[in-house]
């Protein structure tokens, strides 16, 4: 009797795997990966193909600029009280991703505290392209998720490059046993601000909900929104395998720390997110980009900032984390994982 | 035209740094400078000019100075070279040139 139980059970957890694996890999035919892909695989290949820096930047602007506005027209009509516990999680997920890679890194064999520190930053803060194809694989599936969503984006991007710049000061400074450089998040919460990334989505925001751009949005910025994507995956996939030479050169250890990293944070992102979702009702859909928010690390407005801020920390050794690891993960992996989690947990 | 001796100071370094080099070289009493972009390889890997760079920050630029005080050219290589050179990447060096209108530097 008890093994009848027992095999149905097993059974049940069979069938709820190979349903959870057949819906990961539908997940991977969707073309944004496919971009991404097929970028390292040119690169990889040595390839000529080169995406010139302006249109790339354009691709950036593009993005973030009609993700803004879809969340500023939309955000005009929602109750923005339904905000406060997921951009709570934003932030305190930011920076506990950033506590805990730092001794997470520095505990690990040949690598320096501050690279360490500066890694874990951009793993706690935030990369548009990856946001920006969830958005369209959320879409591509008609998953709701509330329009304020996008604007979780700096509530974990900023506080994750703060703390990282106070943990490497405090490390500096008991380093050189001197007094510590004082950290004035005024001026980083400026710098981050000012970035182009996050400028076009503030922008874009505030021209949704003050004005009415329905007509520039329809016409323009959201038809053209996949091809742009499309481009800036294949740059992005580009860009990975080029920085993947530089990874070669600093302890391997960051590899393994980038390729795990980022589910493991949108995982722990998707947990809390369920919490909210039983809470408050945050959607599903949601709670996969809060997912996809915290297992991203950035790789636009990040490296300079922190490259600023902490002039000691080795660059190839958080870019090449970052972009050639961390970004194909979190696309590649992490998007198609919490899509299929929400499927099998939501029952989408 | 008569031609005159001045010194020029070259500068190769991050872009992320330009607004500080070029304050300094401002702050040294040179009148102008010239920026262009740069790439090519050195101690810290390979820079290129027309790769989409994903963070243009980190591109690299020349600056060209030039100015008829010896001294304030010397000024300006040793203090780029004391204040950024230990964390960034970038080199500098000096070269006699002549010029044609002397009051214009």
């Amino acid at each position: 009797m008890r093994d009848r139980t027992q095999g149905r059970r097993n059974r049940i957890t069979m069938d709820l795997l190979i349903d959870f694996l057949s819906r990961l890999l539908t997940q991977f035919q969707s073309p944004s990966l496919a971009f991404l892909i097929g970028g390292i695989a040119l690169a990889a290949a040595g390839s000529k193909l080169q995406i010139p820096d302006a249109i790339y930047k354009f691709c950036v602007f593009m993005l973030l600029m009609r993700i803004g506005l879809e969340g500023g027209m939309e955000i005009r009509d929602a109750n923005l009280g339904e905000m406060l516990l997921p951009a709570a999680i934003a932030v305190v997920l930011g920076c506990a991703i950033v506590i805990v890679g730092r001794y997470t890194l520095a505990a690990l064999p040949g690598v320096r505290t501050e690279d360490g520190i500066a890694t874990a930053g951009l793993f706690g803060a935030v990369s548009a392209s990856t946001l920006a194809a969830a958005i369209v694989m959320l879409e591509e599936q008609d998953v709701f998720y509330e329009a304020w969503v996008p604007a979780l984006y700096p509530f974990m991007d900023i506080p994750a490059l703060i703390v990282a710049i106070l943990l490497a000061n405090i490390h500096l400074a008991r380093q050189k046993g001197g007094e510590r450089e004082r950290v004035r998040p005024a001026a980083i919460i400026a710098e981050s601000l000012r970035g182009s990334a996050l400028s076009a989505l503030l922008l874009g925001l505030v021209l949704g909900l003050l004005t009415r751009p329905e007509r520039v949005f329809e016409g323009f910025y959201d038809p053209l929104f996949r091809g742009f994507l499309s481009i800036l995956m294949l740059t992005m996939g580009i860009e990975a395998w080029n920085r993947l030479n530089e990874l070669r050169r600093v302890a391997h250890w960051y590899v393994v720390y980038s390729a795990i990293a980022p589910l493991a944070h949108g995982l722990i992102a998707f947990g809390l997110g369920y919490i909210a979702h039983v809470l408050t009702g945050f959607s599903p859909g949601g709670v996969i980009l809060l997912a996809v928010i915290a297992g991203s690390s950035s790789d636009i407005s990040g490296p300079p900032t922190l490259r600023a801020a902490i002039p000691s920390a080795n660059p190839s050794a958080y870019i090449g984390s970052s972009t050639s690891v961390g970004t194909p993960v979190a696309i590649a992996v992490g998007i198609p994982l919490y899509i299929a989690l929400a499927e099998a947990v939501f029952g989408l | 035209m008569s031609h005159y001796k001045a010194t020029k100071v070259v500068i190769i370094t991050e872009k992320l740094i330009l607004a500080k080099v070029t304050k300094l070289i401002e702050a040294a009493g040179a009148t102008g400078y010239t920026i262009t972009p740069a790439g090519g390889m050195g101690s810290r890997g390979v820079r290129s000019t027309n790769r989409a760079a994903v963070i243009d920050e980190f591109s690299n630029v020349k600056i060209e100075v030039i100015t008829g005080d010896k001294q304030a050219a010397n000024r300006i290589a040793d203090e780029v070279a004391e204040q950024f050179f230990e964390n960034y990447s970038g080199i500098t060096y000096l070269e006699e040139v002549e010029i044609l209108r002397p009051h214009k530097f």
